[in-house]
């Protein structure tokens, strides 16, 4: 009886206090792709899932129980780390064995979806199974370590968890393939616009209709603004000889055309230099083999790829109602230098190692990038909202240091900006999508199930 | 091949030193001119009875010739203290720090001589700007400012004469000699480790003589019946000023790294550096009464800040350095109110009380100088001779406690509070 009281005068309370606007974070669910699982310098790891910037939100929000499939060291794939400076910088994947899953027997869906390699697509329809992994396959690894169950895809298990709060942030990876293979095809290393916008309509009105949950979208930042496009000029300055611009396949390169981190290893091994062999400009068709510079026409195909997504993503949240944070104009300002994060006297910017917002991978953020971004995310929800998410902690950031003091001896192997085995490990972790079609589930034996999860429902097809 | 941008990112990290330090009246500037009109809160423009009138109204000499030839020289003791707690994003919720406590003494020296019964000639020489800041180590806001000293002398000969029994003006010309000495860290994020470090030291000094030169005039009025009204202006000036400027390095153990700064930053040697900073004007009004046992002083002033604007600081042979700070300062007023009672021959007390509005916008705070409004109480007393005089005032400034809102442009954010003794001491001697 004093119980049944008690909880009538707390829904009394609650009623009585509408004028509180607060967000409700305490099941907080994040779907999304790498940016999302806290991904960096080509790699999931624990302590950097630990830094992801939906982990920095819940933390900020008082959430203490925000749960994410941690990876051990040195991460999956193992993690890049920068092994010397000068004269050329070199990073290296830390060894070759990968981390392990560490929280796998949680039993109930993480509050973290967030798939590394993940598209728009794969959110929706691809499953993973945790039994597939443990069997050595590697695969679909980022699936089988997010979903386990072999059963329900990633939009599926978030309704499940019939969260009071979500992020939705997805859709980098389809175009991410045409960065890193520096060749823009339409269906082939990037999503169609029409495919998408209809995609993404059809999840989130999935959620829109299956759940009660106040949710943030967040659009797709342009590939444009990350060091590994901006980092390496298409020139080189030749002592007696002047300004030397790049001989790709397909011609010299201007100063419009930029050139890949992937084209460092080739630039040093004399490729587009004066009597070596050109820079591949595109992906071969037939070896797969990447192409390492994106042209200026090229790079204006994919940001208007990259419109045409946020056009959708726009579309989508003034349907039901949902903000937009706005990651692109954020990333945009930050390359361009209009937005200069300023913290005590010192800066950051997007310059790829010595920036202190992007990863080695020059992809991905670090740790420090992830929190500024959830900085700015917390101010967001904070103003659309009107809670009072206390902001980041910036100082605890910038003076914490990374995962490890670097161990690893400068070998000065190859020198190179990013070694080839790097950016190997990069490119085949986002490859081209030569077809759409989704990928086989598993067999359904020794799959973990839920336990009062109703993950049956599925995602409603209009918006 | 790496880097594109290396040089700008380094540079808006490295971005340069800044404006001058924590005074004890409002912006930098300072007060402390005598013993006696410190214990009753400066109120001497209309009043004018000691040699500290050169500094608050130089008119107030022209009825000290009777007096002789007479000399007021001391110094005033300032402990000040300040602490910073800071707020999200940086330097944290959580974070709090103090300055180191330091101890200043600016000096005060002025000389009066009379030419006949209605002129005297005097000399000055005290500090109407100065004062600094130091911050315990590791502190956070390292990269603003680490510890800054600046001093402006003056250097002023003034007349003042007796038009008539009850009417003075006087007139002066000051010139305005500044030394300047601001250290702070730089700090980058170091690519092995992913950690805000610090790279370098760097230090901007004056070098040579930077000066000015300023006038100042005033008026005092003997009304009748005991009152006195008085009025003083002091002109702005602007130092501009040159320098040099050192980095030192830091060894962040990291050789290639090191190595890559070495190419960026002038380790070997100093750098030239130019610097402009403006200084307020000053005027005062003041209404005083007084009869054999008692003065009742008010006074209200204006100090014109506006004119700091910015501070450029400029790197004529490293342009990547060159820096300009906004500042944006308003002019300032001030409410002065004292009372002094003459007790017995030769023993004097006095009080006062004072109400000093910052100039700095609250956004402009940071570790390098976090303004206020002031409040302050004192109170003091004198023993005299004929040829001979001590004053001594005891003065508690209570700085306002001020967040800087999120706004700081150094994003160094916080809530800054502070407080300053101050033990103001001066001897006069009449010949």
């Amino acid at each position: 009886m004093k119980k049944t009281i008690f909880a009538i005068s707390l829904v009394a309370l609650l009623a009585a206090a509408p004028t509180m606007a607060q967000v409700d974070l305490s099941n907080y669910v994040a779907l999304g792709d790498n940016m999302t699982a806290g991904f960096a310098s080509a790699s999931m790891m624990d302590w950097y899932q630990d830094r992801s910037y939906p982990a920095v939100l819940a933390r900020q929000a008082g959430v203490d129980d925000f749960e994410q499939p941690y990876i051990s060291e040195p991460g999956i794939g193992p993690i890049f780390e920068l092994v010397s400076l000068a004269p050329v910088p070199v990073i290296q994947p830390v060894g070759l064995l990968p981390g392990l899953p560490t929280n796998a027997e949680y039993p109930d869906i993480y509050n973290n979806l967030g798939i590394p390699t993940a598209t728009l697509y794969d959110m929706i329809f691809q499953t993973g199974d945790i039994t597939n992994l443990l069997q050595g396959n590697f695969d679909t690894v980022f699936f089988d370590i997010v979903l386990r169950n072999g059963i329900n895809t990633a939009l599926e298990q978030a309704i499940g968890m019939q969260p009071s709060f979500m992020t939705v942030w997805i859709g980098s990876n389809d175009v991410l393939p045409a960065v890193l293979a520096g060749t823009p095809i339409d269906g082939v290393t990037m999503t169609p616009v029409e495919f998408f916008g209809g995609l993404y309509g059809n999840a989130v009105g999935a959620l829109a209709t299956n759940t009660t949950a106040d949710i943030v979208l967040i659009n797709v930042p342009y590939v444009t603004d990350v060091p590994f496009v901006t980092s390496v000029d298409p020139f080189v300055d030749i002592p007696g000889l002047g300004r030397w611009y790049l001989m790709a396949d397909t011609g010299p390169l201007t100063d419009d055309d930029f050139v890949t981190l992937g084209g460092g290893a080739l630039i040093a091994l004399g490729y587009g230099l004066p009597g070596g062999p050109p820079l591949p400009d595109n992906m071969n068709l037939f070896t797969g083999d990447p192409g390492v510079v994106l042209r200026a026409a090229e790079v204006d195909l994919i940001n208007v790829q990259v419109d045409g997504y946020n056009a959708a993503i726009d579309q989508t949240a003034s349907a039901f109602g949902y903000p937009v944070f706005d990651v692109n104009a954020l990333f945009a300002d930050l390359a361009s230098g209009a937005y200069v994060p300023m913290y005590g006297g010192t800066t950051l910017s997007t310059q790829f190692l010595l920036g202190g917002i992007f990863s080695y991978d020059g992809i991905h953020p670090q740790h420090i990038g992830y929190a500024l971004m959830a900085d700015e995310l917390i101010q967001f929800i904070n103003a659309e909202y009107g809670s009072e998410i206390p902001r980041v902690d910036m100082a605890e950031v910038l003076f914490e240091g990374d995962w490890q003091s670097p161990v690893v001896s400068p070998a000065k192997a190859k020198e190179t900006i990013m070694s080839a085995e790097a950016f190997q490990q990069l490119y085949e972790l986002f490859p081209p999508k030569l077809d759409q079609a989704p990928r086989i589930r598993r067999p359904s034996a020794d799959r973990p199930e839920f336990s009062g999860r109703d993950l049956r429902r599925k995602p409603e097809s209009q918006p | 091949m790496i880097a594109k941008n290396r040089g700008r990112a380094l540079l808006v990290a490295a971005m340069v030193l800044v404006a001058p330090a924590l005074g004890w009246g409002s912006g930098f500037a300072l007060f402390e001119v005598g013993g006696r009109q410190a214990g009753m809160a400066g109120t001497m423009v209309a009043v004018g009875d000691d040699l500290s009138t050169l500094f608050w109204n130089p008119a107030g000499a022209a009825f000290q010739t009777d007096e002789g030839f007479q000399v007021l020289f001391g110094a005033t003791l300032l402990w000040p203290e300040q602490s910073i707690y800071g707020s999200s994003p940086y330097p944290g919720e959580v974070y709090q720090a103090d300055q180191v406590k330091q101890t200043f003494f600016p000096p005060h020296i002025f000389v009066g001589i009379p030419v006949n019964d209605r002129l005297e000639v005097s000399f000055a020489f005290y500090a109407p700007f100065g004062l600094g800041t130091e911050w315990e180590d590791d502190f956070f806001g390292n990269y603003v400012s680490k510890k800054s000293d600046l001093m402006v002398f003056d250097l002023g000969v003034s007349m003042a004469y007796q038009l008539s029994e009850n009417f003075a003006f006087g007139i002066g010309v000051d010139y305005m000699v500044a030394t300047i000495e601001l250290t702070k860290n730089i700090g980058l994020i170091n690519p092995y480790d992913q950690r805000l470090t610090d790279v370098a030291e760097a230090t901007l000094k004056g070098e040579g003589i930077n000066s000015d030169w300023a006038w100042n005039a005033g008026i005092l009025w003997k009304m009748g019946g005991g009152f006195s009204f008085g009025a003083s202006y002091r002109s702005e000036f602007t130092i501009n000023g040159s320098g040099k400027a050192s980095f030192t390095q830091i060894p962040t153990g990291y050789a290639d790294f090191d190595g890559l700064l070495g190419t960026f930053f002038p380790f070997d040697g100093k750098v030239p550096i130019e610097a402009t900073i403006a200084f307020p004007d000053f005027w005062n009004v003041g209404l005083s009464w007084q009869n054999e046992k008692w003065t009742v002083s008010g006074q209200y002033g204006v100090m014109g800040w506006s004119v700091y604007e910015s501070l450029p600081i400029i790197f004529p042979e490293n342009p990547e350095f060159s820096s300009v700070r906004v500042e944006n300062w308003e002019d300032a007023p001030q409410y002065r109110v004292g009372v002094e009672f003459r007790a017995t021959q030769h023993w004097d007390l006095r009080i006062g009380y004072l109400v000093d509005e910052t100039p700095q916008p609250a956004w402009g705070m940071s570790p390098l100088l976090a303004d206020g409004d002031r409040e302050a109480y004192m109170g003091g007393l004198s023993y005299h001779t004929d040829r001979f005089r001590f004053d001594i005032a005891y003065e508690h400034v209570d700085l306002e406690t001020r967040s800087t809102e999120g706004q700081s442009p150094d994003g160094f954010d916080g809530t800054y509070e502070g407080q300053s003794p101050l033990l103001h001491m001066s001897i006069t001697l009449k010949f």
